[in-house]
């Protein structure tokens, strides 16, 4: 498949050279599938990240007759994270590795197609949290998948058949892809995993049409490199928006430490087409050992907004500098336009690891709202409006303390506040519908020694659920993006590993580690029904509609940081740290599996009307 | 709970077997690799083998606790496993299980006995779990 992709490529190449300049062409076909609520045509809904759904035949007084329409064994075991995709008549469903690949006709659940990838194992010790793979992206009558061995594919929707593949990265240097691949107009964008093995984070943009890499631009390193503009490439500076200057990276490090500086790719990407500007979170700065990489690590642990044609950054806005706890700042980065102080601001809300949810000017990348989102959060009294930097209380502060030091209760833990699963915007009452942890840990860092392919983490660490709090390791919460305040919480036995779902049914729906489906009132957070599968669910909530009827799926099958890390991994002496509850009970409620769950009404429940858009 | 948990008592039986018919084997064996004091005072080699235990996060597969993950318990493993088989192991690895090889690793190379002597120790339930320290005297 290598040799084959090298062939294509020369072939390309000449074909590029003949190309003097290339703009963002809209991909007509997503964008048309997008816009009709039947279908579930990217992972998110929407170019913008919002998980909302217009289809309202399922509605808040009707839920509680919803049950199972059809199941699907997807065959493999470990965490299913994600959500299948469906486009017209056909779903696509997606597996863990090896990462298979089904299309399903909705007609009768037969299969058209499958794609079951050839993989060399040797890529399963290097994953790290699981062997998961967050799904399939559509775009230009091609399925796109991302395998775990950093191949790109893209395959015809209608056959199978591949239409062309790219490799993004190297497996024997710790490199995997756990990512789903983002189709924005007319290019697939694809990030990197591997923060724990000394990787360099990277955004890599493709030709949808026939894979010739257009752009790649790192998270660290020289500012060509990054693609950046000393000048032009902007960031919040004394409550203000200033260049980021020459170097911002480089000399934010010791030595060369930033080609060993993680900041890897692995989140959910949004994009804006007015401004043409693609956002994602950046993650953990390579070593888990803080005294071991002094300086603030740039540009690791910050949201980026760059221009879709050419990879170059508008602004950065670094959220945890120098990084002391593993909060990856991968989360989701939704777009919305809302009011803030009585002005409609074009903003990007972002719930990070860190357990502070920030709200920004997307446009300019002016900082307006950062607020905890869990009480419970004690790294970090706040941030400094001012110089955008969370002021660090020394207790938990693991530079501080330094290595073979093991810091206790800090909050949130490594898995932060929110981890990969992702919110929904709830376009009626204008909250943020937040899946979230409520888990505090332990961390002691140590020294280590790179070696290319090894594990380069340097930290050992214990996690619980937050003490003093209702005993639970998790929240599902409603949160005001424009004032920086929950609206509602509900607790939950385990953290929220499923992503939201939001439907102009007025219902939220997310899943939880036990296996429970739940439909909950986006006003209150009460519960309006729930329908327990076999595993543990960390996938995301999707909708579509099909022959006239709604439809609500969700991959069952438990896995992921906390549940195969952590389900089997505390024992007695962790539980005796004082902590009720916590993932080692999980294994009381579930087991590991692999299927895929769709619900509806009964005939007799549907109501007439199927669509409500607003 | 998991995928291990049913290949592990599998490579168990193996072992058994393989030790039954070479009994010398398991009785050159039973001299301890390790010395230790108070459940976490342990000599030099021994020490080095938890650092490196530690510092290749073997913990993310076997457990803080060697108690087992998604890598199966070594508590149990290091009963049946004589040290030539965990050599191989963690020199070659088992890439179709999920153990990755090791030997590129100078910190393995360098203290694998050691690591092995400290795995020894965990499964006979004379070290602690969690951090061990130098003995009185030993190099730190």
């Amino acid at each position: 498949m290598r040799y084959e992709y090298r062939s294509m490529w020369v072939g390309v190449a000449a074909l590029a050279a003949t190309v003097t300049s290339v703009t963002a062409l809209a991909d007509p076909d997503l964008e048309k599938r997008m816009s009709d609520p039947a279908n579930w045509a990217s992972q998110a809904g929407d170019y913008a990240n919002h998980r909302y759904s217009d289809l309202a035949q399922i509605n808040a007084s009707n839920v509680k007759n919803l049950q199972v329409a059809w199941t699907m064994s997807t065959g493999v075991l470990r965490g299913h994270e994600g959500s299948p995709l469906v486009i017209g008549d056909t779903m696509y469903v997606h597996t863990p590795f090896p990462n298979n690949v089904f299309a399903v006709s909705l007609k009768d659940q037969t299969y058209k197609w499958k794609y079951e990838p050839k993989q060399d194992v040797s890529v399963v010790p290097v994953m790290c949290c699981d062997t998961v793979n967050r799904g399939l992206a559509y775009g230009d009558g091609k399925i796109f998948l991302q395998q775990a061995d950093t191949t790109l594919v893209a395959l015809d929707a209608n056959t199978g058949k591949v239409v062309w593949s790219a490799k993004n990265g190297d497996s024997k240097l710790g490199e995997t892809n756990t990512n789903a691949p983002h189709v924005f107009k007319d290019k697939v964008i694809t990030g990197i995993s591997g923060g724990e093995f000394g990787v360099r984070g990277r955004v890599i943009a493709y030709n949808i049409k026939d894979g010739k890499k257009v752009w790649t631009g790192y998270s660290t390193g020289p500012d060509n490199e990054m693609l950046m503009d000393p000048a032009k490439t902007m960031t919040w500076t004394n409550g203000k928006m200033a260049p980021v200057g020459k170097d911002s990276s480089i000399k934010t490090w010791k030595g060369d430490q930033w080609k060993l500086g993680g900041g890897t790719t692995w989140g959910w990407y949004s994009y804006d087409p007015k401004l043409n500007l693609v956002y994602y979170g950046s993650g953990n700065p390579g070593t888990w050992n803080p005294s071991q990489r002094p300086g603030d690590n740039k540009w690791s642990m910050t949201i980026w907004a760059r221009d879709l044609d050419t990879g170059m950054t508008k602004w950065v806005y670094q959220m945890t500098p120098h990084d002391e706890w593993d909060f990856d700042g991968v989360n989701e980065v939704p777009l919305v336009d809302i009011d803030i102080k009585g002005k409609k601001v074009p903003a990007l809300v972002h719930f990070d690891r860190n357990g502070i949810a920030y709200t920004m000017n997307r446009e300019t990348g002016e900082l307006l709202v950062a607020q905890k989102y869990d009480p419970k959060v004690n790294w970090t009294t706040g941030v400094d409006m001012k110089t955008g930097r969370p002021s660090v209380v020394k207790q938990f502060s693991t530079d501080a303390a330094g290595p073979d030091v093991n810091v206790k209760d800090i909050c949130p833990a490594a898995l932060g506040t929110k981890d990969q699963q992702p919110a929904s915007f709830d376009r009626k009452s204008g909250l943020f519908m937040v899946p979230t942890n409520h888990v505090c840990m332990t961390y002691e860092p140590f020294q280590v020694e790179y070696t290319a392919g090894q594990p380069y983490v340097g930290a050992t660490l214990t996690m619980f659920p937050a003490p003093g709090s209702h005993g639970g390791m998790g929240n599902f919460i409603a949160w005001d993006a424009g004032t920086g305040k929950i609206a509602w919480s509900k607790p939950e036995k385990f953290s929220v590993w499923s992503g939201a779902l939001t439907t102009a049914g007025n219902i939220v729906f997310y899943g939880t580690l036990e296996g429970y489906v739940k439909a909950i009132d986006p006003k209150n957070g009460n519960e309006l029904w729930k329908f327990k599968t076999p595993s543990g669910i960390i996938g995301n909530l999707f909708t579509y509609q099909y022959n006239g009827k709604q439809y609500v799926g969700v991959y069952s099958g438990i896995g992921g940081w906390a549940g195969i890390g952590m389900a089997a991994g505390l024992t007695e002496s962790t539980a005796g740290l004082g902590a009720v509850g916590g993932y080692k009970d999980l294994a009381k409620y579930t087991t590991l599996g692999g299927s895929l769950f769709v619900f509806a009404l009964p005939d007799s429940g549907a109501s007439p009307t199927a669509l409500n858009v607003n | 709970m998991n995928f291990w948990k049913l290949v592990i008592p599998c490579l168990l039986v193996t072992s058994a077997v393989l030790a039954e018919e070479a009994p010398t084997k398991v009785a050159s064996a039973s001299a301890k690799p390790y010395t230790v004091k108070e459940g976490n005072k342990v000599d030099n080699a021994t020490l080095l083998g938890w650092r490196t235990w530690r510092a290749l996060a073997c913990e993310r597969c076997h457990g803080a606790e060697q108690e087992g993950l998604v890598g199966p318990p070594l508590v149990e493993s290091l009963k049946k496993l004589s040290k030539e088989e965990f050599h191989k192991t963690v020199m070659d690895g088992r890439p179709e299980k999920g153990m990755p090889p090791f030997s590129a690793s100078k910190m393995v190379t360098d203290n694998w006995e050691g690591l092995y002597a400290y795995l020894k120790g965990r499964s006979d339930g004379q070290i602690k779990p969690g951090h061990v320290y130098a003995m009185d005297g030993a190099k730190k």
